[in-house]
């Protein structure tokens, strides 16, 4: 609890880092804001010339929206990875890189991978909204989810901060680890449905059978990765319209907090070292 | 001398002990910790070992000692940076270290906007920035350039700029570790009349320094490190006596 009122009382610093993140970053580039949105942009449309269109993976329809738009099924499942694949790897350097910072001056810590999440949720606000717009208007009904949205936003922000959290101290530690992360980030979000629907991989899975005569199946290893879970839920808020599977709700809100707990008891335990391993 | 804080103690400093390692080889990288089979070789050395005295409220300290006598160690002590091995420090009111100025500074944001960044940095809140703006500027006096971005400045206008930010925090300990030597003589004056302020108004000051002239001209009183250990403290003329006293003649 007294670590909690030390960091609330960092708010301010906390806001002033996050703007320069958000305001550092664009500086000096002509489109400034607008490359936060270019990015994804360009992503949906490789991945619908490739996968929608040459590949001819078809999502089934939204259920009870009735879209059947492949680009933007996709970026209901890839906006918010894009936000978590951030916060991962902004989070994780964000020690590293202000290392003279840590060694000049007592702050409390934790406001530098936070801020990082900050500016990387300012950008993920920016597309989402872009994006309930673009969903709107080709016919889904999201107004009524948003309040549900918010929250399972809020649950991938705790996620994607509790592993940020882990992640940098590894990384001061060991610098190799951004370089890893940055690989296995590659190999989870094809392990995640994004560019692909979940159908495929349960047809895959059943179709194999148990793995080597046991029951374990395929699809049963594959669930173990929560953003499976959140991806899912996003797409039945957003694309959809509907209410997701409470269970898988359920999954997303124990990983969340247990990562987002599990983070911060990690980052404590090291906090007061941070200047003399950096 | 005595452990107990007393009430008129800014800083209490108890038993306090700092371990460094050194390392004979440090595997930073996945790969050679893989290949020799450990993450690193090391060697303790106590940069502290034991240190006591306490740092009466309004007095300007001074912190002296050869190079790698731990005085610089035990003001990053003091200002929380490095958790001491054991003992603890207790430090009364608020502390900002000038360890170095102008650090976190944004080279793409303007000067205005690294004064808001710069002061929630130490410790500030942006009430308190926003009604030291002007007075932060001027002492800068770098009026005429604050709207534009930090990389335009000259080194000095930076350094000005930083340490105005960390002087105006107004903390109630002030920890400064030799960077009275900046900007120009007229620059340096004015920091001189700050410090002279600041004592006034019975706020702390603790200095870490190898210029003996500015320590005995500032301090009232100062501490002696040696190799990690106090040696002595005391009124400043007669500390600094010693420590001249002690040092090696190999001019002779």
């Amino acid at each position: 609890m007294k670590y909690a009122k030390e960091v609330f009382q960092s708010r301010e610093l906390l806001a002033y880092l996050t703007l320069k993140e958000i305001k550092g970053r664009y500086k000096r580039t002509f489109l400034g804001q607008l490359w936060s949105l270019l990015n994804p942009l360009a992503a949906m449309l490789i991945y619908t010339f490739v996968f929608g269109f040459i590949l001819k993976l078809t999502p089934k329809p939204g259920d009870p929206s009735g879209l059947d738009i492949f680009a933007l099924w996709l970026l209901c499942g890839l906006i918010p990875w894009v936000f978590l694949a951030t916060t991962i790897s902004q989070g994780m350097q964000s020690l590293v890189l202000n290392a003279n910072l840590i060694q000049k001056v007592y702050f409390s810590r934790i406001v530098l991978p936070l801020s990082a999440a900050g500016a990387a949720g300012f950008t993920w606000l920016f597309e989402m909204f872009v994006l309930i717009i673009a969903l709107s208007i080709f016919g889904a009904f999201v107004l009524p989810w948003i309040p549900y949205l918010v929250f399972v936003m809020l649950l991938l922000a705790l996620f994607a901060i509790g592993l940020s959290l882990m992640l940098a101290v590894a990384n001061v530690v060991f610098r190799d680890t951004e370089h890893f992360v940055g690989i296995l980030l590659q190999i989870w979000m094809y392990l995640t449905p994004i560019i692909y629907p979940n159908e495929v991989v349960e047809a895959a899975s059943n179709g194999l059978g148990g793995i080597l005569g046991t029951n374990l199946t395929v699809l049963g290893f594959y669930q173990w990765n929560p953003m499976v879970h959140f991806v899912n839920v996003f797409r039945a808020l957003m694309y959809d319209n509907r209410w997701p599977d409470p269970n898988e709700l359920l999954i997303c809100a124990i990983w969340a907090l247990a990562i987002f707990i599990v983070g911060v008891l990690v980052f404590r335990r090291n906090e007061s070292k941070l200047a003399e391993m950096l | 001398m005595t452990d107990t804080s007393s009430t008129t103690d800014a800083v209490t400093i108890n038993q306090v002990s700092k371990k460094f390692r050194l390392y004979q080889e440090r595997n930073q990288t996945l790969k050679s910790t893989i290949m020799r089979g450990r993450y690193a070789v090391h060697k303790d050395f106590w940069a502290l070992r034991d240190v006591s005295f306490s740092i009466p409220i309004g007095s300007t300290f001074g912190l002296i000692g050869r190079n790698g006598s731990g005085k610089s160690t035990l003001l990053r002590c003091i200002a929380k940076i490095y958790s001491p091995n054991s003992g603890t420090i207790k430090s009364k009111g608020r502390v900002a270290a000038l360890l170095e100025v102008g650090t976190g500074f944004h080279q793409e944001l303007s000067g205005r906007e690294n004064i808001f960044l710069n002061g929630s940095i130490l410790g500030m809140s942006s009430k308190e920035i926003k009604r030291r703006l002007d007075e932060i500027i001027e002492f800068s006096g770098v009026e005429n350039f604050i709207d534009q971005p930090v990389k335009n400045y000259s080194s000095g206008m930076f350094v000005r700029l930083g340490f105005a930010i960390a002087i105006n925090v107004d903390p109630d300990i002030l920890l400064v570790d030799e960077v009275l030597a900046v900007g120009d003589a007229e620059f340096q004056e004015k920091c001189e009349r700050k410090f002279v302020e600041f004592k006034k108004s019975g706020k702390t000051v603790i200095l870490v320094s190898h210029a003996m002239q500015t320590v005995g001209a500032m301090c009232d009183q100062v501490a002696l490190l040696e190799s990690g250990t106090l040696k002595q403290v005391g009124d400043s003329k007669a500390v600094i006596r010693t420590y001249l006293e002690s040092r090696p003649k190999d001019a002779n």
